[in-house]
């Protein structure tokens, strides 16, 4: 399962966030604005970027569709897609802890 | 309302400056109403204003209403398609130029598309200049209009085969 879930990994800043933003359904602009919002407008996301974000992810079973209603897909992080995400966070973690420790006798 | 058409040769791996060229006539008062032809753009006549125009690469249409529902939302407006490329322009003004792209992977993905696209010519073209001319066919300079055609075309998508292979490389390396 390790190795499966590495493929994955490390996700780049833009696709952790869309992962972090379908743990409720979303479709492709109300998730434009929640990342703009969760990131404090670091990171943005183009339309071009999201819908081939979406397409990639879907075809790797990290989220999955589950509404579609006036041309607007709507998109729900998968067990995989948390999984995936969780390991994303582990790592990141870590990387933040030992980060913060090497900051302080700079 | 005012009209005016415009003839413009349009290379493939320019897409960037054709997105310029685009932005500057809209600030001179030009703004692209049509895709009448292959490089044939209708502007309309108006006041100047500070657009910005983007260029995408389609090939995949199964969604193309989401797709262009999704650009919408964001605020794009879709202004037509070209052999596979797809107009948009945003009014949206802010502290940053707005941006169909927001990363250099997905960047990279849409010249991607767009080389996978020439090479299913290639082979027509290999196929109409590799093909012997029976010099006694009544023909035979047809044919070889044909083939010198053949040869300027294919010569041409190698060149922008290259080219867009380079900016996909640019794109891949920081």
């Amino acid at each position: 399962m390790d190795e499966q879930i590495s493929r994955y990994l490390p996700l780049t800043e833009a696709t952790a966030y869309i992962l972090m933003a379908v743990v409720e359904p979303l479709h492709g602009y109300a998730l434009m604005q929640k990342v703009e919002q969760m990131s404090q407008g670091t990171v943005r996301i183009g339309p071009g970027t999201l819908y081939g974000a979406f397409a990639q992810l879907e075809k790797e079973g990290l989220i999955r569709m589950v509404k579609e209603a006036d041309r607007r897909k709507s998109y729900l992080l998968t067990e995989k897609g948390k999984t995936v995400l969780l390991e994303h966070l582990r790592r990141t973690e870590l990387l933040v802890t030992y980060g913060r420790m090497i900051a302080k006798e700079m | 309302m005012n009209t005016i058409t415009k003839y413009k040769v349009f290379w493939a791996w320019q897409d960037e400056q054709e997105e310029l060229w685009l932005g500057k006539m809209a600030a001179e008062g030009f703004h692209l109403q049509a895709l009448v032809f292959p490089c044939v753009y209708r502007f309309e006549m108006g006041a100047p204003r500070n657009d910005t125009y983007r260029m995408d690469f389609l090939v995949d249409r199964k969604d193309y209403a989401g797709y262009l529902q999704l650009f919408k939302d964001a605020g794009w407006e879709h202004l037509g398609e070209m052999g596979g490329w797809q107009y948009f322009r945003t009014s949206r003004a802010g502290n940053s130029i707005p941006e169909i792209y927001t990363d250099r992977d997905s960047k990279a993905q849409k010249y991607q598309r767009l080389i996978s696209i020439l090479i299913v010519f290639l082979p027509i073209f290999m196929t109409i200049t590799t093909r012997p001319i029976d010099p006694t066919s009544q023909f035979a300079a047809l044919y070889f209009t044909g083939k010198l055609l053949g040869t300027f075309l294919m010569l041409l998508y190698v060149v922008a085969m290259i080219k867009i292979f380079q900016r996909i490389q640019e794109l891949k390396k920081r």
